[in-house]
C-alpha cells in the first residue's frame, strides 16, 4: 500500500512510499529511522498522535519530526 | 480561532505560497544571470589571453590569469545556489482544505494560534524554555506572510522572547541560538525552508520549537556557561568569561580595563596587584619587582643588573671612574724618575 511519508530529519523530504499491509507505526519507524529512538521524535499519522501499535492504512500521511534539532551561530 | 477566520488565514497563506513560487523562479533567474555573466567574463579573459600571447605581452597574460582565477572562485558558489533552487522538486501549492488542516493542527499542538490581520502575521507561543538550568522563558514564533516570498534571501519569521532573560554580555541574544529575534537554524535550516515552501506550517512551528528546546554548545551566540557573565571584582562590569582575566595574587576575576599583565613574565594580574617600575615605568607583577641591594628601592627585574638598579649602577660606575682617576694622579705625582723642572730653575741653569 502507498502512504505519504514526511521526514523532517536531516535534509528532510516528503514523498510517497510503499509499505506492506499490516505495518504498524513502530515497525515503520524502525524501518525508516534505523538507529533512532522513537522518543526523540514527534510522530503523527493523519495529523494526529497515535500509539506505536497503530496499523497504517492505504493513503495515510505519516510525519516524523525530531524533537531536538541543533541550532548554530551564523 | 473561528472556522471563517481559519479559512481566511489559509487563503492568505495560499496567496503567500503562490508569491513564494514566483519568488523562487525570480531568484533562479537572478542567479542564472549572474552565472551567465561569470561565463561571459571567462570568454572575455580567454580572448584577451589569446591577444596577449600573440603579441608576447606576458604581463597582460598574467593579469588575465588573475581575472580567470577570480571568476573560478566565484563560480562554485553560483552553481551551488542554482542547484539548490533547481534540484528541490517543486510541489503543488497545497489546497485550501489542507492549509486549514495545518492551522487546526498548529492550534491543537500549541494551544492557540494568533493572527494579526493588519500585519499579516501568524504566531504561536512556546512553553517556557529552560536549557542547562538557565531559564529563557517562553518565545513567540511569528511568521510574517508578507515576507514569505523572500524566503530564499531572508528569514520570514521572528523568534521573540516574551520574558527575556538575555545573555549578560549581549542584550540582543535571548537564546543561545537567537540573536536580534532571528533564529540560527543550524541543522534545521533545509527542513524548515522545505516545510515553509510546501505550506507545512505545523512542521515549521514544531521544528522551530525543537531548535529552541535544544542547546548546541559547539556553536552558540553566547554559551550557556557564560550566560550570566563574570562581574569584574573591581568595577563590577559584567563581561563574558573570555573577556575576564584572573589575578593569581588576589585570586579574583577582572575586566580588561581593570587588569594588566606583567611586562617581565607576561602573567595577567589586576592593576592593584601590579606596580610601576620607577625606571622603565612598565607595569610588572609583585613577583617581578625586586629590591636594589644598594638603595633598597623596588625595580622590575629587567631593569636590575646584578640586583643593582640603573641609578645605583651609574653612581657606582661614576665612583669607580673617580677612584681610577685619583689612583692614576697619585701614581703620576709619586714617580721620582721624572722630576718637574720649573722655568726659573731652567733660567738659572742657563
Amino acid at each position: 500500500m502507498r502512504l505519504l511519508y514526511i521526514n523532517n530529519d536531516g535534509g528532510g523530504f516528503a514523498d510517497y512510499v510503499q509499505v506492506s499491509e499490516g505495518t504498524t507505526v513502530e515497525q515503520f519507524f524502525k524501518d525508516k529511522m534505523q538507529g533512532s529512538k522513537p522518543d526523540d521524535f514527534l510522530i503523527r499519522v493523519n495529523r494526529q498522535p497515535v500509539p506505536r501499535e497503530c496499523v497504517l492504512k492505504e493513503g495515510d500521511r505519516i510525519t516524523i519530526t525530531p524533537t531536538k534539532i541543533e541550532g548554530a551561530e551564523i | 480561532m473561528e472556522d471563517k477566520n481559519l479559512v481566511r488565514t489559509a487563503d492568505k497563506i495560499q496567496e503567500a505560497l503562490i508569491r513564494l513560487k514566483h519568488g523562487r523562479y525570480l531568484e533562479l533567474m537572478r542567479q542564472l544571470t549572474t552565472f551567465a555573466g561569470q561565463l561571459q567574463e571567462l570568454t572575455t579573459q580567454s580572448r584577451k589571453m589569446g591577444a596577449s600571447l600573440a603579441n608576447g605581452w606576458f604581463s597582460a597574460a598574467e593579469r588575465c590569469c588573475k581575472g580567470v582565477s577570480t571568476q573560478l572562485s566565484d563560480i562554485p558558489h553560483s552553481v551551488s545556489r542554482i542547484r539548490q533552487l533547481t534540484d528541490a522538486p517543486q510541489k503543488e501549492i497545497p489546497k485550501l482544505s489542507s492549509l486549514v488542516d495545518e492551522l487546526n493542527q498548529v492550534q491543537e499542538e500549541f494551544g492557540s494560534l494568533e493572527l494579526d490581520n493588519a500585519e499579516s502575521t501568524m504566531s504561536v507561543i512556546t512553553e517556557p524554555i529552560t536549557l542547562d538550568d538557565v531559564y529563557l522563558g517562553p518565545f513567540r514564533v511569528q511568521l510574517e506572510l508578507k515576507k514569505f516570498s523572500e524566503l530564499y534571501t531572508a528569514s520570514p519569521y521572528h523568534v521573540i522572547a516574551l520574558s527575556p532573560n538575555p545573555a549578560a554580555t549581549d542584550e540582543t541574544v535571548t537564546h543561545p541560538h537567537v540573536s536580534n529575534d532571528k533564529l540560527c537554524e543550524g541543522d534545521g535550516c533545509v527542513t524548515i525552508r522545505t516545510a515553509l515552501e510546501q505550506g507545512r506550517l505545523f512542521d515549521f512551528f514544531t521544528m522551530v520549537r525543537s531548535i529552541l528546546n535544544t542547546y548546541n554548545p559547539d556553536s552558540p551566540y553566547v554559551a550557556l556557561i557564560d550566560w550570566s557573565g563574570e562581574p569584574c571584582y573591581d568595577c563590577g562590569y559584567v563581561a563574558s568569561r573570555d573577556d575576564t582575566y584572573y589575578c593569581s595574587y588576589c585570586e579574583h576575576d577582572y575586566c580588561s580595563e581593570c587588569s594588566t599583565y606583567c611586562r617581565c613574565c607576561d602573567e595577567s594580574c589586576c592593576v592593584g596587584c601590579s606596580e610601576q617600575c620607577p625606571h622603565c615605568e612598565d607595569h610588572v607583577c609583585m613577583n617581578c619587582m625586586k629590591e636594589c641591594t644598594e638603595c633598597n628601592s623596588l625595580y622590575c627585574s629587567s631593569c636590575l643588573e646584578e640586583n643593582v638598579c640603573p641609578n645605583c649602577k651609574e653612581e657606582m660606575e661614576k665612583d669607580n671612574e673617580d677612584q681610577e682617576c685619583k689612583i692614576s694622579e697619585t701614581n703620576q705625582n709619586g714617580n721620582p724618575s721624572q722630576p718637574e723642572t720649573s722655568e726659573a730653575e731652567i733660567k738659572l741653569a742657563s
